[in-house]
């Protein structure tokens, strides 16, 4: 099968008057049609900035894009005119945002908001935009469509307004849809609900999805291919099973085992120590270096190759097998 | 377990009602019976709006409760007043979620830490020195950290100095409301210990406020559910996870996911239909009866009270407990 999104050795710094920030430094992956790619990361590491910089979501300046390709059905989004990008964003690629209040505009009607992408993307008079609309709220699980389209985004709970986000992402059938920590101002029962629904559209959509979130409880049960990022880099890509039984990266065995799960009655757990490096300060090596304890000298200066360990799997480490 | 029959805090029906504008009462505590005993970790866990904040803020009077009687040490600490009251709080400090927002960002470490003692103690400043350094030796940072600002410091280590001021006063409860909820999760587990172990080596008790069922799992000896400005269900940690009794306990611990893919392929999860109901305008009878799967007419009436089943360690409140989903 075909990536419907490639991502090749791309980067994207800041350039503040700290210094340069490395956001993204180097990153390649493949994104399926059908599939789930979850990016996990914690805050910093690069994974919203990694999706939102090459759809032109970042100011630039101060976002500079450093180099690579991010190819989209075969065309490359880093070359592509503004106002072509423009007729993707929000038609193809569509995106839900972690804040569902902060991502709706309260002095409009939910129904104004809904209708936008079928009308400005698909040309749609208002009345039938409306009627899709209403129907792409139904398909989300909101009871009573017709008299939410005519509701304010403050008379809905946080997981209701996280449907309306869902429904309005939806509205153009994208190809790919990235949900941006979709579910963690949520509730943990409104969470299970709004995941479950995601799955639902894409089994019958078959539109990819790339799912940002630090929560590996939410990667486990929703991805179908995970990338671990760190300090703008990714360290590892692999299946889901690849990553949570057979990891051979340090930092993503150290996160698996330094995060408390509900099936287990653990007496200490272990931890990472230090703290995630300020990115303005990463050098060539490898940026988890001083808080691994794999360390060899060579990660101080040079960041390491890719290496295949499976049909999907591949890690960046100097370290030899992992004990 | 040995339940000892001393607590150290023990409230009785405690109430929080926030007056509203539209004339309405907003009920965020609603009547809460609940013991801290000696040298335990009690972890309080509910959703986002049920008042388990409100209740951590009224347990140390930073909200007034409503109605109630709250024992803390043996003293009736609603009673005390004015100077009275100022040296009784130095047994009752809070650690709060965001330590961006809780640190003066104008003050050193050591301003920020010796200023409660200053408040509560006439200490040489020697003195002070001594129990200021202490103070950061216990939570992992150097001598160094004294003469720094907070923001010099990463969100996982000003935790650790919000950690100190409260620890600085020797407390004998400690209120810790979402302390690791805005840390990464590489350094959560560095703070979680952390205050395992200070728990463990000061033999305080401590109340630990948070959403996250996984992180109350790990740190807690015993649990109290809070769904709606009550508590549905209390239970030694084993106990809550092995035999959970009220269903939305239940349907709580189903909804977490686990990170392990093959776990979350095969796990059955309990659906629990629609939103937490607001507290402005709660159901009456029990309030969970409009999202719960066992509800029965008597539900809608009469609201059930929070009762030791059999065994005596579990408390549940709801009439048709002991069934499983």
């Amino acid at each position: 099968m075909k990536p419907l999104l490639s991502i090749q050795d791309y980067k994207a710094h800041f350039y503040t008057r700290r210094g340069i920030v490395k956001a993204v430094n180097g990153i390649t992956y493949d994104v399926y049609p059908g599939k789930t790619l979850a990016i996990v990361g914690e805050s910093g590491s690069g994974k919203s900035v990694s999706q939102l910089s090459y759809l032109g979501l970042l100011p630039a300046p101060p976002l500079k894009i450093m180099g690579g390709t991010v190819q989209f059905e075969g065309r490359d989004l880093l070359k592509m005119k503004e106002d072509d990008l423009r007729k993707i964003r929000g038609d193809k690629i569509s995106m839900i945002f972690q804040e569902p209040m902060t991502s709706l505009n309260p002095y409009l009607k939910i129904g104004s908001q809904l209708i936008e992408p079928l009308v400005i993307h698909r040309k749609q008079n208002k009345k039938e935009a409306w009627k899709a609309a209403t129907q792409s709220l139904e398909r989300v699980g909101i009871s009573r469509p017709s008299h939410a389209m005519e509701s304010y985004p403050h008379e809905f709970s946080g997981g209701m307004r996280q449907r309306v986000m869902i429904a309005m992402a939806l509205t153009t059938e994208p190809k790919l849809l990235i949900a941006d920590e979709p579910t963690t101002a949520l509730d943990v029962t409104v969470q299970a609900q709004i995941l479950d629904l995601l799955k639902s559209i894409q089994k019958e959509t078959q539109m990819a999805m790339i799912l940002i979130t630090h929560d590996l409880g939410v990667v486990a049960g929703a991805a179908d291919e995970v990338v671990v990022m760190y300090a703008g880099r990714v360290f590892e890509t692999g299946s889901v099973d690849d990553i949570f039984y057979r990891s051979e990266h340090p930092y993503t065995r150290a996160l698996l085992r330094s995060t408390p799960r509900l099936d287990k009655l653990e007496k200490e757990l272990p931890v990472i120590p230090g703290s995630p490096p300020d990115l303005i300060a990463v050098t060539e090596g490898c940026p988890f270096y001083e808080r691994c304890s794999y360390q060899k000298e060579i990660c101080k200066t040079e960041f390491p190759k890719e290496s295949t360990l499976g049909p999907k799997h591949k890690r960046f480490c100097h370290a030899e097998k992992l004990s | 377990m040995h339940r000892p029959e001393s607590t150290t805090l023990s409230a009785k029906d405690l109430t929080v009602h926030y007056p509203l504008r539209s004339k309405g009462l907003l009920r965020a505590v609603d009547g809460i019976s609940l013991n801290l005993y000696p040298g335990e970790v009690l972890g309080l866990v509910g959703e986002s709006g049920c008042g388990k904040s409100s209740l951590g803020r009224a347990l140390m009077r930073l909200h007034e409760p409503t109605s109630g009687t709250l024992s803390v040490l043996g003293s009736d600490f609603l009673s005390l007043k004015g100077s009275k009251l100022r040296e009784f709080r130095r047994n009752i400090q809070m650690v709060f979620q965001d330590p961006y927002a809780s640190l003066n960002p104008r003050m050193t470490v050591s301003d920020a830490l010796s200023e409660p003692l200053r408040a509560h103690f006439s200490l040489t400043p020697q003195e002070i020195s001594k129990k200021v350094g202490r103070a950061l030796e216990q939570v992992g940072l150097t001598e160094q950290a004294k003469h720094k600002y907070p923001h010099e410091f990463s969100g996982g280590q000003r935790q650790r100095i919000a950690i100190a001021r409260a620890l600085v006063l020797d407390p004998k409860v400690l209120i810790a409301d979402e302390p690791v909820s805005s840390l990464d999760v590489s350094v959560q587990a560095q703070v979680l210990n952390l205050l395992k172990e200070i728990q463990k080596n000061t033999g305080l008790s401590m109340l630990f406020i948070s959403h996250n069922l996984s992180v109350i799992k790990y740190i807690s000896d015993r649990i109290a559910v809070m769904y709606l400005g009550k508590i549905v269900e209390t239970a030694a940690r084993e106990d809550l996870f092995k035999k959970p009794l009220h269903p939305y306990t239940q349907a709580l611990i189903s909804a977490v996911p686990i990170p392990d893919p093959k776990l979350e392929r095969e796990r059955k999860r309990i659906p629990l239909t629609g939103e937490l109901p607001s507290a402005e305008n709660p159901p009456l009878g029990c309030a969970f009866h409009t999202r719960c799967p066992w509800v029965v007419p008597r539900c809608l009436e009469e609201r059930p009270n929070l009762q030791a089943v059999a065994s005596g360690k579990q408390e549940v409140a709801c009439f048709e407990s002991g069934k499983q989903l």
